[in-house]
């Protein structure tokens, strides 16, 4: 149907030219079928638009038509002006889609954008939260080495406190005073028989402690101090003194304490702790005493 | 959209035709049912978002009616029928026009704001 308007169409056209007359063509017909092909080559509107470009098409079909009939020109105008506005309607609609489209594409782009941020950031903040977890670690672990170092100082203090404390135990044990020399065990006269430097039997339980407490305390040394009362000479007295505390030495070497750590000084008469006038005073003086070492260093002279 | 438009469309159309076509059944009926599409589709057109966004497609529209109307007191009703039929094209073409303006800017602030959203993203990670 088409082609034969259009090939009619285009007869009176060619007829018109022919016959030399002025082009009885409808310009606003024509206005419109140039628009209708703009709008049909589109192919967003006849994508988009199909069936108001159907709609027009058929309008322009109608006012072609009427100018075929030779209808009034008022008419012609008319309905070519309404096959226009089918054009426009057309265009419109697939315009506004298309906007439409892009709206939803961007707004899908974006959230696919803010998905990967998203993504990012978590990603990020898990490497940081790897980074700091193995900081954390890392200071846990100094703390931890600073707490053993510390733990380790705080057990070596004890365990010093507890060989001070176990050494005053030990040396109260035999009646050990604390001087400004030192700490002191004095073994009394009874130890020795009058005259002689042999330790009498009954001091062997004494000597055991002594030379127990040496063996447990391997940094003490100590001097074996000997001292008579004042009867007989004084140089008899001060050899009776020096063989005495030799005799100490020697039975607490016996029993297993290194010589080195052991040294001996004879005073006879001097240093008496009691007045030499009474037999009892007399008694007193007649000792040896031992002095530790007050750390590791040497037992200060009289 | 379209769709929820154009049924709106049609039953306030349905709704002011058949008030007018009832009160003219007497004389000149056809004319006289366009004019009531045409006002019926001017009224509808005549929105503030149609006058913003297509303001000169509106004026056409509004004119033509007048001009409808004047060929209606002139008993020019062949006139009158033609304008009228024009009215309504012109009015739905000044609505599709706004629509899709408004379509338009919303597009381009989805883009500008995927832009911005972009520039954020490799902004954040240089690498």
């Amino acid at each position: 149907m088409k082609n034969r308007y259009l090939y009619l169409a285009t007869l009176s056209v060619v007829l018109a030219a022919c016959n030399s007359m002025p082009a009885n063509r409808n310009s606003q017909l024509d206005q419109a079928t140039e628009h209708f092909k703009l709008a049909q080559g589109d192919s967003q509107v006849s994508a988009l638009a199909p069936e108001e470009l159907v709609r027009a098409g058929e309008s322009l079909r109608i006012a072609e038509l009427a100018w075929m009939n030779g209808d009034k020109t008022d008419k012609v105008d008319h309905l070519a002006y309404m096959a226009d506005r089918r054009v426009v309607i057309a265009q419109e609609t697939a315009s506004s889609k298309t906007a439409q489209n892009v709206t939803a594409s961007a707004a899908a782009e974006r959230d696919k954008m803010r998905l990967e941020m998203r993504t990012a950031e978590a990603d990020t903040a898990h490497q940081q939260l790897a980074v700091a977890k193995l900081d954390t670690l890392q200071k846990e672990g100094e703390l931890s080495d600073v707490k053993d170092a510390a733990a380790r100082s705080a057990e070596n203090l004890e365990r010093s406190d507890a060989r001070v404390n176990d050494l005053e135990y030990q040396l109260k044990d035999l009646n050990a005073r604390k001087t400004p020399r030192g700490m002191v065990v004095t073994l009394g006269d009874v130890l020795f028989d009058t005259g002689k430097s042999a330790l009498a039997h009954n001091s062997s339980h004494n000597m055991d402690k002594l030379a127990d407490f040496f063996i447990r305390n391997p940094q003490r040394t100590a001097t074996i101090e000997g001292y008579t009362d004042n009867i007989g000479s004084t140089s008899s007295n001060y050899r009776l003194s020096e063989r005495r505390a030799n005799a100490v030495m020697k039975m607490l070497v016996d029993k297993g304490v290194p010589q080195d750590r052991l040294s001996t000084h004879a005073y006879g008469e001097e240093s008496p702790v009691a007045d030499n006038a009474s037999a009892a005073g007399r008694q007193m003086n007649r000792r040896v005493e031992i002095v530790f070492s007050q750390q590791s260093g040497d037992v200060s002279e009289k | 959209m379209p769709n929820v438009l154009f049924t709106s469309f049609s039953i306030r159309t349905i709704t002011v035709l058949f008030v007018l076509v009832l009160g003219a059944c007497a004389s000149e009926p056809k004319s006289n049912m366009q004019m009531a599409v045409a006002e019926a589709s001017v009224q509808h057109a005549n929105t503030s978002s149609t006058s913003e966004n297509a303001n000169g497609q509106l004026q056409i529209a509004l004119s033509k009616l007048d001009r409808a109307r004047q060929a209606v007191i002139d008993k020019d009703y062949e006139r009158a029928q033609q304008l009228a039929e024009q009215v309504e094209l012109d009015s739905q073409v000044a609505e599709l026009h706004a629509q899709s303006e408004r379509s338009r800017k919303a597009a381009q602030e989805t883009q500008n704001a995927a832009n911005v959203l972009r520039d954020e993203i490799n902004r954040k990670t240089p690498h």
